[in-house]
């Protein structure tokens, strides 16, 4: 503090927002006395004039936010759309390729002989790579329900959201109570499968998943109960006191648990056909072994 | 009086010939118009003051909006343009706020 009389800028800023200037026209004018009626006058217009450019300038800018405004929102709605619309394809091509795979495996049993067929559709069974039904358990995990602030009403910490960590200890705990194919929210798993958190979404083998999530396992009996008894289930149980997530195991007959994607083949390629290809709707089995 | 009907006119004005803003001024028009705004609630406070001066006032107009729209203008050039736009815009706003509060004394004697 150098200068006691003038305080430094910031507290200058704060304390007294009024132009100085204004301060030291008035005390001009006291000291000279009014100005002459042409002064007075050029003023007025002046102060008129910039009156009207304030004016028009409050007009452009907000005509220009208003402008701005829907440009964003339709490129976000466009970009919606998009996404929207690729979901759709893809699903459209999943049902196709499902078909597809489909029509492969009967046209495969046909051609290959009963024990051969039947051991490649349980290994199919048990790679997740087939279709399958049959007996077993659902178990529902959604996240708790936001929770508000009291008193402002604005949404806090959620401590009870379900993360990607959570769905592995639950499929891993069904694996180990013995279940034999599981699905969360319909999405097949298998072997090489991923669980995983992209930002605040859970991505299972890529494809966003959302809450409640429903994991279906098909398996022994008994698989309900031994999957409640493990540590991960006693686990989650606790966790609907502590954090109001939600919990539930459910005994479930007749699942259905769709194929999972074809896996990507890393290191093999298919083999080009010798030969003319017989077509795909042949109606003839080719004998097998042949080649 | 006169100060808002000039005002009214000049947003009529704004309404009536629909102007648009070449894209090279967009960025400095948020600034102009916080610029502005500060040079309104000064002299409106100056006028309760009883300290009104016209060339006070136009010169104050113009020279908040010539600064501002230069410090953004350097900014720009000089990769800072948003950090110096806040700048602009938190040091017009204390004014703004501590004129408005002084005229809020001034109406309501609180």
């Amino acid at each position: 503090m150098s200068t006691p009389t003038r305080p430094d800028f910031l507290t200058e800023l704060f304390s007294d927002a009024v132009d100085p200037a204004y301060a030291a026209a008035a005390e001009r004018r006291a000291v000279r006395g009014p100005e002459r009626p042409l002064w007075r006058r050029i003023g007025l217009g002046l102060r008129v004039l910039t009156l009207v450019a304030v004016g028009f300038l409050l007009t452009v800018a907000y005509r220009q936010v208003v402008a701005a405004e829907p440009e964003s929102a339709r490129a976000r709605a466009g970009l919606v759309d998009e996404v929207r619309a690729r979901q759709a394809e893809t699903d459209d091509l999943q049902v196709r390729a499902d078909r597809l795979r489909e029509e492969v495996a009967r046209q495969r049993d046909a051609a290959l002989a009963g024990d051969e067929a039947t051991a490649l559709r349980n290994l199919e069974a048990a790679t997740g790579l087939g279709k399958v039904t049959g007996d077993g358990v659902a178990v529902r995990v959604a996240d708790a329900p936001a929770a508000a602030d009291p008193v402002t009403g604005a949404p806090g910490a959620n401590l009870g959201l379900v993360h990607d960590r959570d769905l592995q200890s639950i499929v891993n705990a069904l694996w180990q109570s013995g279940a034999e194919a599981v699905a969360v929210n319909g999405q097949r798993l298998t072997a090489t499968s991923t669980i995983r958190l992209a930002g605040s979404a859970i991505l299972v083998d890529y494809r966003p998943v959302s809450s409640p999530y429903e994991i279906t396992a098909i398996g022994p009996d008994n698989l309900g109960q031994v999957f409640g008894d493990s540590p991960t289930g006693k686990r989650f149980k606790r966790y609907i006191g502590a954090y109001g997530m939600g919990f539930e195991v459910r005994e479930r007959g007749d699942l259905t648990l769709p194929a999972a994607a074809e896996p990507r083949l890393r290191y093999a390629t298919p083999k080009q056909p010798t030969g003319t290809p017989s077509p795909l709707t042949s109606p003839s089995p080719t004998p097998s072994g042949g080649r | 009086m006169i100060a808002v009907l000039a005002l009214v006119a000049g947003i009529a004005l704004g309404i009536v010939f629909e102007p648009s803003v070449p894209a090279a001024l967009q960025p400095y028009l948020p600034i102009a118009v916080v610029a502005a705004l500060d040079a309104v609630f000064g002299g409106i406070r100056a006028r309760l003051d009883g300290i009104f001066d016209d060339k006070q006032f136009v010169v104050s107009f113009i020279s908040n909006v010539l600064v501002a729209a230069l410090i953004v203008y350097l900014g720009d050039q000089l990769g800072v343009g948003g950090q110096l736009s806040t700048g602009v815009v938190v040091v017009l706003g204390v004014r703004i706020f501590g004129n408005v509060a002084a005229i809020r004394r001034h109406l309501f004697r609180a």
